[in-house]
């Protein structure tokens, strides 16, 4: 109802006002006749006189709250900085410069090594991370749901960016479509097969038994005898595979035996490895022995890492090995492309590709073995023992990177910087938590993703913990800065100690031979104060007891704008 | 409209508008206190305050020598600083903000008088700063313009960008929705029927 209506409806009737009506009278902002007739009407009525008072009190309550000084106005804006502002911009093109200096370092540094490691090694890819995420490093239906899960694996982190970001947003709204992006995500990541879970002392799937569908087995001892039409995810002490799987082995076991075959890849983390048997795709592997016995065929390319690689069977296509030592005296289809202590390629070794080693010493290469070519080896040069100029300059560049890194972060969420660094401050809970989020998140997150329910949150996981890890010598940076010169609370003063704090943490993490533990003892710690400062920041905050602001009685005088009572 | 407990400073805003810095950096710390309270009443978070004060003293200087000296200057900042801060938060209602418009239809109880009094009597200054945090913005803009820089009904109407007639329901529906904030942590119930 608008003020004109309600003009002429206090006119029209002598009824009690409403609440429209006193509030405008207590705003003086009702027509002298209005006005006189709710004056004349809180003169005899008590209930609206006090909803007259109350109102107006109300009034000055808002006022009151309001005007109070609570908080200093910020250092920032002590003076009027446009100008500053201004040309502050420079910095942005330099922030932007470094920045992609910083992604080149990361990239050729790096990925780039990787990338050309691995598709010499026949994972021909256009990019890591569709290597790793979307062609099938975990699970085959990978690629036809590639788009799928791209448009899900970002509103899932946009549901956490969402979540942490909640205090700025309407609460509703960030709860809706955090929970939102929660239940897609459970929906579709339900496996579309069914999915046999298996688990005991000792799991048997006996001789003739068919699983259709994917196996998870855990247990003391797992044994697949007979069939499984899908994927085996196998958590063991020991696996013996003597059977038939139709898709992927995917195991996490202390020793395992293949002797039977397995149609897909086989991915591995494992103490020992013996294949007698047949895998028709790819084996990447990760351990300290690996043999592939005269016996064992790879249909695909083999990629190992680990302490002893013995290859005595046949490989289709190419041998990518990072270990200690390396014997090979089978059949490779491509090219060998080693990195370790040393090489030995015996009699009865063939290799139809390039032959190509890095490591202490030349490979030993016995006369009867056939060989493409002769081998192309590079002795490996103890760079961290000879650190010369252009190694401190990319420590220098690495160090503005983190720095601008810093920028960035504590401008895009100052408070939450500041209340890192203050829990940087607390070493002991910082160590302690710092501890148990990098081993644990780190665990959890692989572990979630080798799973395909737990996919996105382990994507998510660990993108997260990759942050926390580079951003963990920017929060002990901060501190470490605030210990030399002070504390601050204005932001480009704390900056300055972010930036001061970095260099000394670099400094010391570029030392010789302490250098590596410090920078593990600074992840913990950063990580741990930045974990701490998350969990303070979910708990709810409470309010400071603030002692109630006076009111004046009601017979007190009114502001001059109002009138209670016709008074 | 008078800026809350200020007075005219008329020979510092004529030296401004000549150029004078030192009269403009007068001026700015003569009113930034205010504005940026104002912007911290107004905006959801201190950074957003901080932000449209600059912004605000910004377009302050570049209009200066628009300014009718026959007028209240304080009463013109404020409009400078409503406009500016009822814009951002509009920008940032049509990414992702929700409103009170839809239920601008829904009738209104009265509340109980006495228990509307026990409130009031109850309630803490900050506790009121809490609960206006929690409302929509145009609630919350129109009961800082109104309750904190004082502007007239013709001037928040302007602002709002809504009929003059239209302002008393606008901040009686705030007055509810803070009410209801205020409320919700106690036994409190400030509804009811005449």
């Amino acid at each position: 109802m608008s003020e004109a209506e309600m003009n002429e409806k206090n006119r029209a009737n002598d009824a009690h006002p409403d609440e429209m009506a006193l509030l405008l009278y207590v705003e003086r902002q009702l027509d002298r006749e209005a006005a006189q007739g709710v004056s004349v009407h809180t003169q005899t009525c008590t209930r609206c006189l006090t909803l007259l008072r109350a109102l107006d009190r109300e009034s000055r309550l808002l006022t009151r709250s309001m005007l109070e000084q609570d908080e200093p106005l910020p250092a920032r804006l002590a003076e009027f900085h446009a100008q500053v502002k201004r040309n502050m911009q420079w910095i942005w093109g330099v922030i932007f410069g470094l920045a992609v200096l910083g992604v080149y370092a990361l990239y050729t540094g790096y990925i780039e090594p990787w990338q050309l490691q691995l598709e010499q090694a026949g994972f021909g890819s256009g990019n890591l991370l569709s290597l790793v995420v979307f062609q099938g490093a975990f699970w085959k239906g990978w690629q036809s749901m590639f788009s799928l899960f791209e448009v899900l694996a970002v509103m899932t982190m946009a549901g956490f960016g969402l979540f942490a970001f909640r205090r700025y947003l309407r609460r509703g709204s960030a709860m809706a479509v955090l929970f939102a992006s929660l239940s897609l995500l459970l929906v579709v990541s339900t496996p579309a097969s069914a999915t046999e879970f298996r688990k005991g002392d000792t799991v048997t799937i006996k001789k003739g038994d068919v699983i259709h569908g994917d196996l998870f087995v855990t247990g003391e001892h797992v044994r697949i005898e007979g069939e499984v039409d899908g994927d085996v995810y196998a958590f063991a002490s020991q696996l013996d595979v003597s059977g038939h799987i139709n898709g992927d082995l995917i195991g996490f076991v202390q020793t395992e035996r293949i002797s039977g075959v397995v149609d897909g890849n086989l991915r591995t983390a494992s103490n020992n490895v013996t294949i007698t048997g047949s895998i028709e795709r790819s084996v990447l592997t990760w351990n300290q022995t690996f043999n592939l016995d005269s016996s064992g065929k790879i249909g695909r390319s083999l990629t190992a890492g680990g302490q002893t690689l013995t290859v005595d069977g046949k490989v289709g296509r190419d041998f990518l090995c990072f270990s200690e030592s390396t014997i090979i005296s089978g059949l490779i289809g491509g090219s060998v492309r080693g990195r370790g202590k040393d090489l030995s390629i015996l009699s009865g070794a063939e290799i139809d590709g390039k032959t190509v080693f890095e490591g202490q010493k030349e490979p030993s290469v016995s006369a009867d073995a056939k060989l493409a070519s002769p081998p192309e080896f590079t002795k490996i040069q103890h760079k961290t023992r000879e650190r010369g100029g252009v190694y401190y300059v990319w420590r220098v560049i690495w160090t503005g990177a983190f720095v601008l890194f810093g920028l960035v972060l504590a401008g895009l969420m100052p408070k939450f910087a500041m209340e890192t660094v203050d829990s940087a401050g607390h070493l002991g809970a910082s160590f302690g938590l710092g501890v148990l989020v990098f081993f644990g998140v780190f665990i959890a997150s692989i572990i979630a993703c080798i799973t395909i329910v737990g996919m996105f949150v382990g994507l998510s996981s660990l993108m997260l913990w990759l942050v926390m890890l580079f951003a963990a010598g920017i929060a002990v940076g901060g501190i470490v800065g605030q210990w030399i010169m002070g504390r601050s609370e204005e932001f480009w003063p704390f900056f300055l100690r972010i930036v001061v704090g970095v260099a000394a943490v670099r400094v010391i993490t570029s030392l010789p031979f302490i250098g590596g533990w410090a920078g593990f003892i600074v992840a913990l710690w950063g990580m741990g104060a930045i974990s701490l400062a998350l969990y303070r920041r979910l708990q709810p905050s409470l309010a400071p007891n603030i002692p109630p602001v006076p009111m004046p009685p009601v017979s007190a005088p009114l502001p001059p704008n109002t009138t209670v009572g016709g008074i | 409209m008078s800026a809350p407990g200020k007075t005219e400073p008329t020979e510092i805003i004529a030296r401004a508008r000549t150029g004078d810095t030192q009269a403009w950096g007068d001026l700015y710390r003569e009113f930034a206190p205010a504005i940026f309270r104002f912007c911290r009443r107004a905006m959801p978070t201190r950074e957003d305050a901080e932000d449209a004060t600059m912004e605000i003293f910004m377009k302050l200087r570049d209009k200066l020598n628009q300014f009718d000296q026959s007028r209240s200057f304080s009463a013109w900042l404020y409009k400078i600083a409503a406009n500016h801060c009822w814009d951002m938060l509009r920008r940032r209602k049509a990414r992702h903000d929700k409103d009170t418009d839809d239920i601008d239809d829904v009738p209104l109880e009265s509340p109980e008088p006495n228990q509307l009094e026990k409130l009031i009597e109850e309630r803490t200054s900050e506790e009121v700063r809490k609960a206006l945090d929690t409302l929509g913005m145009r609630a919350r803009m129109a009961l800082v313009m109104r309750y904190y820089s004082d502007m007239s009904y013709d001037e928040i109407a302007d602002a709002l960008g809504v009929r003059r007639q239209f302002v008393g329901v606008v901040l009686l529906r705030a007055r509810h929705e803070l009410r209801q904030a205020l409320g919700e942590n106690t036994a409190i119930a400030v509804g009811g029927n005449r």
